[in-house]
């Protein structure tokens, strides 16, 4: 009887052995359905989760997270799979309904919906949401600054951005970026200095990744628009085509594109590429996020 | 007195022996000590992450507990004929639900200690890791458990309540499941009814909620996790008032569940 019952559980180990590798490789290789879906209502969720609303909203900030993530993991592989943009942006507005003072929220709305998708004016509605409760946090006000003067030039509402982050932080840097935004024309200069401040804070690889990426592209077109003040100076004229730099021995070569496009001069005489700087698609630039 | 004091100590006894309830406290022993692994999946708020999961799990943890145990008591111990032998002594009927609320309050507060212990622990831990902009504020925190303890004691007397009325368990565990339910939305219901865009409804249903408002405890009173989480400053005389709403409503459901048990016809 023992003999019996010791080579059944001896066979039924072989058998799981034998089939537990080829299952671990099948789910490997399988096609992965990468979706973030529908979400209720904040109204309905804050009637259902008693007391784990704090949860539930971390929960949903994680999974807008986590599917970002896998998505610019697969555009490494060169898979891309256009973002579901309004449901992300749903998600997050319902995640900071139930907790208003979610950090990850905010600063992941300030990641993915400004730079990719030109929507800075639903991310200040989330920032100045999370305004009235993160009383303390001088970042929000920063962003929104940010946001303000560079990607909706109106350097006398980022003014007032930046005086709040001033008195929050006791730091006067923030009073002194609001002159320095309204005089500053070029954009490029603008928005290295913050992104590198945006990787130095960033603790997820994958929002490090977004802005390392675009900081990246940022330095290299800055690199170009410098090239091109030098030629200026030194001919007296718009150089025509990038390759009249490098002759000139001002760039010893072509900066590339971390986006995938190619640089090159428009008819007024800037530093333009093919990719836009988009990371997906440069389709889904302006997509709406409050309306399907 | 010295019955009800004895019939704490056996309740007591009897949920401490109770497998089911050992399960449950092993496995939300083990949840809690993955929560700092759990909380590195916040990009800035690790910190609040921790505290976010340990609250979630004690509470998850009490409200099992205290619809299993309120539930379950009384009307199994009279179809386990266990009140035929204890209500046969001369005790009275009162003594006997007071002894059991007592037993599963003790063993509630017994639970939210240890798991509040356990908890702080393993929050210091991951705000060590990854200190947050706000210092955890360990008052917040303890009166967060401290309430979270007091809202399922009072559910548990709900539950008993039922379980004194109740011939089985349908009425006292999905009775009292809904009675959180609603107790926790009530106060957002109130608020949706009386915000600034408010809901239209006619003047008989605001009536009907209203009265449902004042009538169901407002279990979401006893939710301080977002002062725990987030560091806020706590309002001291809003806890006194808490508490002594816990008091006054408790006591009166101990009376009801005891007159209601007083008037059982027991064979």
């Amino acid at each position: 009887m023992k003999v019996k019952a010791l080579s059944l559980i001896f066979f039924l180990l072989l058998a799981y052995g034998l089939n537990v590798s080829y299952l671990a490789r099948y789910m490997g290789e399988r096609p992965a359905a990468i979706k973030l879906g529908y979400i209720p209502s904040a109204g309905a969720l804050k009637l259902i989760s008693a007391d784990q609303r704090f949860t539930i909203a971390e929960w949903n900030v994680l999974r807008v997270l986590l599917y970002f993530g896998s998505l610019i993991e697969k555009r490494k592989n060169n898979i891309s799979i256009p973002p579901e943009y309004y449901n992300m942006f749903k998600t997050i507005q319902t995640a900071v309904e139930l907790d208003p003072y979610n950090m990850d929220a905010y600063y992941f709305a300030q990641a993915a919906f400004t730079w990719e998708l030109g929507h800075a004016v639903d991310v200040n509605g989330l920032l100045d949401h999370g305004m009235r409760f993160r009383t303390w946090d001088y970042y929000l006000p920063y962003f929104a600054g940010f946001n303000a003067a560079y990607f909706l030039k109106k350097p006398q509402v980022a003014a007032i951005y930046f005086q709040r982050a001033a008195e929050l932080s006791g730091n006067p840097l923030f009073a002194n970026l609001a002159a320095r935004y309204l005089y500053e024309t070029d954009q490029t200069r603008i928005a290295i200095p913050f992104l590198i401040m945006m990787i130095e804070k960033s603790t997820d690889k994958n929002e490090k990744a977004l802005y390392t990426t675009r900081l990246e592209a940022l330095m290299a077109a800055q690199k170009i628009v410098d090239g091109v003040e030098q030629f200026e100076k030194k001919y007296d004229r718009k150089p025509l085509t990038l390759e009249e730099l490098v002759t000139a021995h001002l760039l010893s070569e072509i900066p590339t594109d971390p986006y995938g496009g190619i640089f090159y001069l428009d008819d007024k005489g800037k530093v333009q590429t093919t990719s836009k700087l988009a990371p997906f698609n440069a389709v889904q630039k302006n997509i709406p996020l409050t309306n399907p | 007195m010295r019955t009800t004091i004895l019939l704490v100590f056996l309740t007591l006894r009897a949920i401490l022996r109770d497998r089911v309830l050992h399960m449950l406290f092993g496995a939300s022993l083990f949840i809690l000590l993955l929560v700092p692994a759990f909380s590195l999946f916040s990009m800035r708020q690790v910190q609040e992450l921790s505290i976010t999961l340990s609250l979630s799990i004690l509470s998850f943890i009490l409200l099992v507990s205290a619809i299993l145990l309120g539930a379950s008591s009384i009307w199994r111990d009279i179809e386990g004929r266990y009140t035929a032998t204890v209500l046969g002594l001369p005790i009275p009927r009162s003594s006997f639900v007071l002894g059991k609320f007592l037993g599963i309050a003790a063993f509630l507060s017994l639970c939210s200690l240890v798991l509040g212990i356990i908890s702080g622990a393993v929050i210091f831990f991951s705000a060590s890791q990854y200190p947050a902009q706000q210092p955890i504020v360990w008052g917040n925190l303890a009166s967060a458990v401290f309430f979270n303890g007091c809202k399922y004691i009072l559910l548990s007397a709900i539950a008993l309540l039922l379980s004194a009325i109740s011939t089985s368990f349908f009425l006292p565990i999905f009775g009292t499941i809904a009675i959180f339910l609603a107790g926790a939305a009530s106060q957002d219901v109130m608020e949706y009814l009386s915000g600034d865009t408010p809901l239209q409804v006619s003047a008989i249903s605001k009536a009907v909620i209203k009265t449902l408002y004042y009538l169901l405890p407002n279990f979401s009173a006893f939710d301080l996790n977002v002062y725990a989480i987030y560091s806020l400053p706590l309002p001291l005389s809003g806890l006194v008032s808490i508490f002594l709403y816990f008091l006054t409503y408790t006591t009166i459901i101990l009376c009801l569940a005891a007159w209601s048990f007083g008037r059982r016809e027991l064979s």
